[in-house]
C-alpha cells in the first residue's frame, strides 16, 4: 500500500508536466454545461449486430432531443454485453454514478437486482396506463422482466432462434419448400433426405447443423421448449435440468449426429453456421433471428425461415437485451430516463430498429406500422420470427446466471462430444446449479 | 553497414556436412514457423478485401471474385477511426514517455542507492508483476473518479505511469554498468542526475527500446480499462472502435468487416515494426531478452 502511494505521488510530478501537453492535445471530457432546467442522461448500449449501430442510435437520440428540448442524452457504446455489465459494475463498486439508462441482457435481471443496480419501472408503467401499456409487448419478451412482483425492464433488442432452410434443396429433395418441419421427427426425416454424400462416402451436404458452442444452452432450450417443458424453474433460485423430458431433448440433440447421421459430430461453431448455410454445406441451420439480414445478403438461393422444434412441436427461447433504469441516479433524472425508455421502446422506434438491425420489435403494434409492412413486403422472411413468439418460452435465467447457464451448457457439450450420457450430465449440472443457488434459498 | 567483403558462399560447392545439414534443418523449421505466423495476417489481409456479399467458403476463402475496399470504407463509416487513431497515439506514447522517466529514475535508485526499506519496496514492486491489471480496475476507477478525471485521455494513461516490469528491467540493466564509470563521473563533478544521464542511460538504450516495444504493444491493444473509464469518442482508443465489429455474439462473425477493422487497428503497429525491425532485434539481442 505504501508503495502505491509512493509511486502515485511520484507520478504526480510528471502528471503535471504531461497534463499540460495532454489537455492541449485533447478535449478533456464533455465540456458542454447544460442549461439549469435541462437534464443530461447517460445511456449505455452494447453492440451485438453488425452495421452502423452508433449512427442509428444517434439518429434516435436526435429525434428524442427534438421532442424533449430540455433533455440531452449522451449515448455511450459500451462494447459487448459482458463489457457493458463490467463497466456498470465497476462504476457502482468504485462509488461512481451509473448511467441512467442501459441496455443489458434480459437474463441479467436477477443478478442486477441482487447487486441492487436497477430500479423497478412499475410506478412509471402505471402512470402510462398499466396493463394497457404492457399488453402491447410480446409476453414472451416480458417473461424475463418480472421479479418480486415488479417489472424491471422493457424489451429493446430481442431475438429468438429460428430454423433457416434452403428452399432450393427442399425442392430438389422432393420436400415442400413452403414450410419447415413441424416437429423433431419431421425435422430428422427432412434432414435425412437433404443429407448428400459423394461417391467416396464423404458427406457433401449436411441435412442440419445446430451450433453447440458459445452459448450452448440457448439452442438446446429450443429442443426442451419444443418438447413441451422448460429448464427454467418457478423461481430464480430454482432450475429444472434433471427431468426425463430434458434428458430426452438432450438425447435428441446428440442423436442428430450419432444415430440419425444428419449433422456433423462434435461441437459446431456458432459463427460458422451462417457460412455453412449460404455455402450449401448445410441445408438447414438453427440460428438467431438476428442473422436473417446477413444470410439473405449472402445466400444465392431461396431462403426459408421456420421455427425451431422439439419432440412435441415448435418451441424456442427468447434472447437479446432489455432496457433498464439504473438505481442511484439523481431524482430529476428518473422522470427523464423513463421518457427516454418509453421513446426507445415506442412502436415506431422498435419497428425502425428491427428493420435496420434484424432484431424482433418488442411491441406487437410495430408489426402494423407502414414502414414494417413495406419491409415485410420486400422481405417476407422477417415476419416469421415475430409469429414464432407464440411458441416461445423464457430464456434460462437465475441468480448467478452466468454460472447457471454454463452448468447447463457444459452438460450439453459433454453429451454431444460423447463424454457423458444425458442423464448423468444433467444430474451433474443440476447438482452444480443447486449448490450455486443454495445461497439464495430463503 | 558491414563494409568488409563477405566471403562468397555461392561459389563454394555445397557439401553434406553435419553443420550444413543442421543449418538447413534449422532454416526449414524457421520457415515453417514464419509461414505459420504469417498465414493469419495474410488471410486477414485477403479477407478484408473480400466482397462482403460473397460467402466465404473453402473454394472462395481468399479474395472472392474481385478485391474491393468496401469493407474498409464501411469500417471507417461505422467507427470514427481517425479520432481513435489520434487518441491511441496520445495514450500509447504519453504513457511511454512518462514510463521511461519513472522507470529509469526508480531503476537507478534501486540499483545504486542504499536506503531504508529498499528490499521491501523492491519486493513489493516485484509482487506487482503478479497482479493482473484487470484485477485493479475497481480501485483504479475509484481513484480516477476522485481525481475528477473520468472520461479523459489522462484517465486512460494514469494507472500505467509507473511500471513494475520496467523498474525491474532498468534496475537489472543499471547494475551491469561498472561502478568505476559511476565513480569517475562523480570525480569529474557530475551530480546524480548527470551521472544517470551520461553514464547509465546510454548503455541501457537497448533495454529501454525492448521495454518500449512491450509497453506500446500492450497499451495499443488494451481494451477493458479504456472502455471502463471513457464514455466519449474524444477519449476512446482504437480497440473500442474495433469492438463494434467483434462483439457480434448473436450473429456470428462478419469476417470481411472484422478483418478490415483489425487491419486498420494493427496495420500501423505492424508497419512500424517492419520498418524498425532491425533496430528492434538488435536491441533485443543486446539486452539479452528474447
Amino acid at each position: 500500500m505504501k508503495l502505491r502511494i509512493d509511486r502515485l505521488s511520484r507520478s504526480f510530478v510528471f502528471l503535471f508536466l504531461l497534463s499540460a501537453l495532454v489537455t492541449s492535445l485533447a478535449a478533456c471530457g464533455p465540456a458542454a454545461s447544460p442549461t439549469p432546467s435541462s437534464v443530461t442522461l447517460t445511456f449505455y448500449y452494447p453492440v451485438a449486430v453488425p452495421g452502423p449501430i452508433t449512427q442509428i442510435i444517434d439518429g434516435y437520440i436526435a429525434k428524442f432531443e427534438q421532442q424533449n428540448p430540455n433533455i440531452k442524452v449522451n449515448a455511450v457504446l459500451s462494447g459487448g454485453y459482458p463489457d457493458t455489465l463490467t463497466k456498470i459494475e465497476t462504476t457502482i463498486k468504485g462509488g461512481g454514478t451509473p448511467p441512467d439508462v442501459a441496455v443489458m441482457l434480459s437474463t441479467d435481471l436477477y443478478s442486477l437486482v441482487d447487486s441492487n443496480a436497477i430500479q423497478p419501472l412499475d410506478d412509471y408503467i402505471n402512470t402510462a396506463g398499466g396493463s394497457s401499456f404492457t399488453s402491447d409487448f410480446y409476453p414472451a419478451f416480458l417473461a424475463n422482466s418480472n421479479y418480486q412482483g415488479h417489472i424491471w425492464s422493457l424489451p429493446f433488442q430481442r431475438s429468438t432462434p429460428v430454423l433457416y432452410y434452403n428452399k432450393d434443396m427442399f425442392q430438389a429433395a422432393g420436400l415442400d419448400p413452403s414450410h419447415g418441419p413441424a416437429n423433431f421427427a419431421e425435422m430428422v426425416a427432412d434432414a435425412q433426405k437433404l443429407t448428400k454424400t459423394d461417391a467416396s462416402g464423404n458427406t457433401t451436404t449436411w441435412g442440419l447443423e445446430i451450433s453447440s458452442d458459445g452459448i450452448p444452452y440457448w439452442l438446446f432450450q429450443s429442443f426442451v421448449i419444443g418438447g413441451g417443458t422448460n429448464v427454467v424453474g418457478s423461481a430464480p433460485n430454482q432450475v429444472m435440468f434433471n427431468t426425463p423430458q430434458v434428458a430426452q431433448a438432450l438425447q435428441d440433440f446428440a442423436d442428430l449426429s450419432t444415430k440419425d447421421k444428419v449433422m456433423p459430430t462434435g461441437i459446431l461453431q456458432w459463427a460458422n453456421m451462417p457460412n455453412d448455410f449460404v455455402n450449401g454445406k448445410a441445408a438447414m441451420i438453427w440460428h438467431s433471428s438476428g442473422s436473417l439480414t446477413n444470410i439473405l445478403k449472402q445466400a444465392k438461393f431461396n431462403v426459408g425461415v421456420s421455427y425451431t422444434v422439439g419432440e412435441k412441436g415448435y418451441g424456442a427461447p427468447t434472447g437479446g437485451g432489455n432496457i433498464y433504469m439504473l438505481k442511484g441516479i439523481p431524482a430529476d433524472h428518473q422522470a427523464a430516463a423513463w421518457k427516454f425508455i418509453q421513446f426507445m421502446t415506442s412502436t415506431d422506434i422498435q419497428a425502425d430498429w428491427s428493420i435496420n438491425t434484424g432484431y424482433i420489435p418488442g411491441r406487437k403494434s410495430s408489426m402494423d406500422t407502414q414502414a414494417m409492412k413495406d419491409y415485410i413486403a420486400k422481405t417476407p422472411q422477417a415476419a416469421v420470427a415475430p409469429q414464432g413468439l407464440q411458441y416461445a418460452g423464457a430464456e434460462l435465467a437465475a441468480h448467478d446466471n452466468a454460472q447457471i447457464q454454463k452448468a447447463l451448457g457444459d452438460a450439453v457439450q459433454a453429451v454431444l462430444t460423447g463424454k457423458s450420457t444425458p442423464a448423468d450430465a444433467l444430474a451433474a449440472a443440476q447438482q452444480q446449479a443447486d449448490q450455486i443457488l443454495s445461497a439464495f434459498k430463503n | 553497414m558491414n563494409k568488409n567483403p563477405k566471403p562468397d558462399r555461392s561459389r563454394r560447392p555445397f557439401r553434406f556436412t553435419p553443420k550444413s545439414i543442421s543449418n538447413a534443418l534449422g532454416l526449414i523449421v524457421l520457415a515453417v514457423i514464419a509461414v505459420g505466423w504469417a498465414i493469419p495476417m495474410l488471410w486477414a489481409l485477403a479477407v478484408s478485401v473480400h466482397p462482403p456479399d460473397e460467402p466465404l467458403s473453402a473454394a472462395n476463402l481468399w479474395f472472392g471474385s474481385h478485391p474491393t475496399l468496401t469493407n474498409y470504407a464501411q469500417a471507417f463509416q461505422i467507427a470514427p477511426f481517425a479520432q481513435y487513431y489520434v487518441n491511441t497515439i496520445i495514450i500509447v506514447f504519453g504513457i511511454l514517455v512518462v514510463q521511461l522517466v519513472t522507470i529509469s529514475l526508480a531503476g537507478y535508485a534501486f540499483a545504486r542507492f542504499q536506503f531504508r526499506g529498499q528490499n521491501i519496496l523492491f519486493f513489493l514492486i516485484l509482487l506487482q508483476l503478479m497482479v493482473p491489471s484487470s484485477a485493479l480496475i475497481v480501485p483504479n476507477y475509484s481513484t480516477i473518479r476522485q481525481l475528477h478525471l473520468f472520461d479523459t485521455l489522462l484517465a486512460v494513461m494514469l494507472p500505467f505511469f509507473g511500471s513494475a516490469f520496467g523498474t525491474f528491467l532498468m534496475r537489472q540493466t543499471f547494475r551491469t554498468v561498472p561502478r568505476d564509470l559511476d565513480d569517475a563521473a562523480r570525480m569529474d563533478g557530475a551530480n546524480w542526475l548527470q551521472t544517470l544521464w551520461y553514464v547509465y542511460i546510454p548503455p541501457a538504450r537497448p533495454a529501454m527500446i525492448a521495454f518500449a516495444l512491450s509497453s506500446i504493444s500492450f497499451h495499443w491493444n488494451d481494451f477493458l480499462w479504456p472502455l471502463v473509464v471513457t464514455n466519449s469518442t474524444s477519449s476512446r482508443p482504437l480497440t473500442v472502435g474495433l469492438a463494434v465489429f467483434t462483439q457480434l455474439g448473436e450473429i456470428g462473425a462478419q469476417w470481411p468487416l472484422v478483418t478490415a477493422g483489425t487491419i486498420i487497428v494493427v496495420g500501423p503497429l505492424l508497419l512500424l515494426f517492419l520498418i524498425f525491425q532491425r533496430q528492434f532485434i538488435e536491441s533485443f539481442l543486446h539486452s539479452g531478452l528474447k
